[in-house]
């Protein structure tokens, strides 16, 4: 592996060690989201940037594919785990700033119907 | 060298993301588990394309990708019905 490949490879693996370990240690499931959900796909453009710069155009180009399906996905699926868990315990927050925002847009919708 | 490094890193990553499976309070924990496994595991065949220069593996990135947000969505939906339950 080149010098510059090994830097971002070594880069991409050490956020994937913080999703990880940010996984295993938070206290709250929102913290335990956010340290993953944030992490691991940048670990993955990073290492994806690594492998790019070894594998050529081909290579590059079939990474590109799947890092662009990651970052589109992944957070939608973190964000809707984040709905989950807020719509099933409501009281882990104390204050609820999602409330009034999703009355309004439940009268929206009322509205539009 | 660098390699094996990486690929012991996204190891260790993923076996967090094990204990968190198996230790979870909730649901929702096991699943942002899992997810975070299969982030490693795309990592770790990345590392290896790298390391040997081969792309035949670099096909299943998409398709794990895909898999891996289809199963979140479903399990989202499944908690969130599951919670309006009584």
């Amino acid at each position: 592996m080149s010098p510059i490949a090994a830097t971002f490879a070594a880069v991409g693996a050490a956020t994937a060690l913080l999703a990880g370990v940010g996984l295993l240690r938070f206290a709250t499931a929102y913290a335990r989201f956010h340290a993953a959900g944030k992490a691991s796909p940048v670990a993955f453009l990073v290492v994806a940037a690594a492998a790019a710069i070894e594998t050529g155009w081909s290579g590059a180009a079939r990474l590109a594919v799947a890092a662009v399906a990651l970052v589109l996905t992944l957070p939608v699926g973190v964000h809707l785990l984040f709905r989950a868990v807020h719509r099933t315990t409501p009281r882990a927050m104390t204050i609820d700033e999602l409330a009034a925002a999703e009355s309004s847009a439940r009268r929206a919708g009322e509205g539009r119907r | 060298m660098i390699a094996t490094l990486t690929i012991a890193a996204f190891v260790v990553t993923a076996t967090c993301a094990a204990i968190r499976l198996v230790r979870g309070p909730s649901l929702a924990d096991r699943v942002i588990a899992l997810d975070v496994a299969l982030v490693s595991l795309m990592g770790a065949i990345a590392v290896h394309a790298a390391e040997t220069g081969t792309t035949t593996y670099l096909d299943l990135l998409v398709v794990i990708a895909m898999v891996g947000f289809t199963a979140t969505v479903a399990a989202t939906r499944f908690i969130e019905h599951e919670g309006a339950r009584p």
